[in-house]
């Protein structure tokens, strides 16, 4: 193995280039949004690239990008938040019952917005005081919010319907919804912080090598602590959004959700595994990814269940090549 | 980081060490850990009882051992994966659901209960092996392994079935509902496969062996255990055992779905830390283990009992988790230092 690949670095061929650059990330992403995009046409036919049809991926994949931009400020610090899903769930359905219960809209997203304050803080204080696994972690704060959930709506959830929320979660400006609109706004400033700011270069250096981090005088504590809080705020946020898009919120609401924003983004080029690597562009695309999938399936009538499956083995795939780019090896 | 040369090049994973370095101290830890569980099961039940009287009784204690079978022969399966340093795995409630449903479809197509139980516990173990060779050959971190089959796998039987029902005069479905000594008969394996399995981690080579690779997987390697033969076996093992866990399910539970599994993904790994069996592998004690199953089975029996929503115990063993992998790694750190 030593033998051939200092045989291949002595020759670097065309052949070997093109491949170095398809297993880059930027290649990878541009592979499977193009194979995605081949699939669409071949099997749904030009229906597939219609205005009405983009307008529908759009609209779906705004909220999820604008959840897992957030989300993957954590990642890129080096840990990882599973309860995202979760906490869109619970977001909505405190956002939900609140209004219902005749409380001032507003006054409601602020208390959402502080309740996901709360839980980033409850896994930044055991994930990064305590040291634990952060997996482990979340995946308590996941149950956890989901059993509040389920507490909190036993039977058919109210309906509400705020008019400045509609606004925005069904309207559009020139045929673009607006929620695509502001989605695909998170995503630029996120990569501008990440890939222009000081704070963007503090984050990605302590998702590198925390010990190098500190050791060049950055908070490992306080990045770390900030991505947690704003990944679970971002959820919060996202759980408001559903509750404008929906007219409700169900306690089953973002059952999963995580494991279909960590695949798009281990996909754009993030890793689960180690920080430090990835850009919110690339987590875009790779949601565009996802969403193209689960547009395919809809329109073959497909049961929900087979975008679970490929979902899986996505992200299968993913690590393993996020593991050949030179993510953590487990033996 | 005051340790060896050997440790200290695995960055990583650090709190490795704590387990290398003291093994020694292994039985009072064990001990403290014991104490602390039955303090906190006293904490649970005691206000329990003085706000309800009628808690301690036949009727609690056979739901509660009632709970605690299943969910202890998995902690067994989740144990070995975490003692080895296979982290976690999370497609144990996967693999329980797989082998109930291999097991119902074998009754229902008429083959002898042995054979049931059998095919049953295999599925365990064909799907075990197959995180397993995922695990060794792609050398990928098996929670994020496991957290994808467990969902395309949840996915896959929920393509393929929808319910099932096992036949309600076999042999395996009147087991399930017969008591000996008073618990239930689903108790008694449990206990069996707890007692067996914490003496074959300490007795035999295999045993040992995978105490070694959890605890110092380098110094494992270099006494010549092949690392990737002890994790396939051990994830083909857990898949197993996971399997009898589904032949005891599809006994105590006249239908089930695909996703009648998930309730015990938290209550298993929240039990396997908080017996002390720390994430970072090479430690453990299977005695402890039965105690915390015990004290995590009888959340929700307290629960009902203080009449609040069932709901209320996925807050409980959810905090719990959080709370127990937060002791982990802080004591952990401690160690490290």
């Amino acid at each position: 193995m030593t033998a051939a690949t200092l045989l291949d670095e002595r020759t670097p061929t065309r052949r070997r280039r093109a491949l170095d650059a398809l297993k880059g990330p930027v290649g990878s992403i541009g592979f499977m949004l193009v194979a995605t995009i081949i699939v669409g046409l071949v099997w749904v036919g030009p229906a597939f690239l219609a205005p009405s049809n983009i307008q529908i991926v759009g609209v779906s994949v705004a909220v999820p990008l604008i959840v897992a931009i957030m989300a993957s400020f954590a990642l890129l610090a080096g840990v990882v938040d599973l309860s995202i899903g979760s906490m869109v769930g619970f977001g909505a359905v405190i956002f939900n019952q609140l209004v219902a219960a005749g409380m001032d809209p507003w006054i409601v997203a602020g208390i959402t917005i502080v309740v996901g304050v709360v839980v980033g803080l409850t896994n930044a204080l055991v994930i990064v005081k305590f040291g634990a696994e952060p997996l482990a972690v979340t995946l308590g704060m996941l149950t956890v919010l989901r059993g509040l959930s389920q507490v909190i709506v036993v039977n058919a959830p109210p309906s509400t319907l705020i008019d400045p929320l509609y606004n925005v979660t069904q309207g559009a400006v020139a045929g673009i919804p607006v929620l695509l609109l502001i989605g695909i706004g998170v995503t630029l400033v996120a990569a501008g912080i990440v890939s222009k700011t000081r704070v963007g270069r503090n984050v990605q250096a302590v998702g590198g090598d925390a010990r190098a981090a500190a050791r060049a005088g950055i908070s490992v504590t306080r990045v770390r602590v900030v991505a947690l809080v704003v990944s679970a705020v971002g959820a919060a946020i996202g759980g408001i959004l559903y509750v404008g898009q929906l007219g409700s919120a169900s306690n089953v609401l973002g059952t999963g959700l995580e494991f279909q924003i960590y695949a798009a983004l281990m996909i754009g080029g993030y890793s689960i595994t180690r920080g430090g690597v990835g850009n919110p562009i690339g987590g875009l695309l790779g949601l565009l990814v996802v969403a193209g999938i689960t547009n395919i399936l809809n329109i073959q009538f497909f049961d929900p269940d087979y975008l679970d499956l490929i979902v899986a083995v996505i992200l299968l795939a993913a690590v393993l090549v996020d593991r050949f780019r030179g993510g953590d090896v487990f033996e | 980081m005051t340790t060896t040369l050997i440790t200290s090049t695995e960055p990583s994973r650090p709190g490795r060490q704590g387990g290398a370095r003291r093994p020694d101290a292994r039985p009072n830890v064990a001990l403290r850990d014991a104490l602390s569980i039955a303090g906190v099961w006293l904490l649970l039940s005691v206000p329990t009882t003085i706000v309800r009287p009628d808690f301690l009784s036949t009727q609690t204690l056979l739901a509660i051992t009632f709970t605690m079978s299943i969910s202890g022969v998995l902690a067994v399966a989740q144990a070995l994966v975490v003692i080895s340093g296979g982290l976690l795995d999370l497609s144990l409630p996967v693999a329980l659901v797989l082998s109930a449903w291999a097991a119902v479809a074998a009754l229902t197509s008429g083959l002898p209960t042995w054979a049931a139980v059998i095919l049953g516990i295999l599925a365990g173990a064909a799907w075990g092996s197959l995180n397993g060779l995922i695990v060794v050959f792609g050398k990928l971190n098996p929670i994020i392994v496991t957290l994808a089959t467990g969902f395309g796998g949840l996915a896959v039987m929920l393509i393929f079935f929808k319910s099932a029902q096992i036949p309600s005069t076999s042999d395996l479905r009147l087991f399930g509902l017969g008591r000996f000594l008073g618990l239930p008969n689903v108790f008694w394996p449990m206990v069996a496969l707890i007692v067996l399995t914490g003496l074959a981690l300490t007795y035999t080579r295999w045993g040992r062996h995978l105490v070694a690779v959890g605890g110092n997987p380098r110094a494992a390697r270099a006494r010549g255990i092949s690392l990737r033969r002890t994790r396939f076996f051990v994830f083909l093992g857990a898949g197993a055992i996971a399997g009898a866990a589904g032949v005891l399910f599809s006994a105590v539970n006249p239908s089930f779905t695909p996703a009648s599994g998930a309730g015990f993904q938290l209550i298993v790994i929240a039990a396997v830390i908080l017996a002390g069996i720390s994430l970072s592998g090479g430690k453990g004690n299977l005695l402890v283990l039965l105690l915390s199953v015990g004290f995590l089975a009888t959340i929700p029996a307290s629960i009902a009992f203080f009449g609040l929503a069932p709901a209320w115990a996925l807050v409980f063993q959810g905090a719990l988790l959080i709370l127990a992998v937060g002791i982990d790694g802080y004591r952990l750190k401690r160690s490290a230092r």
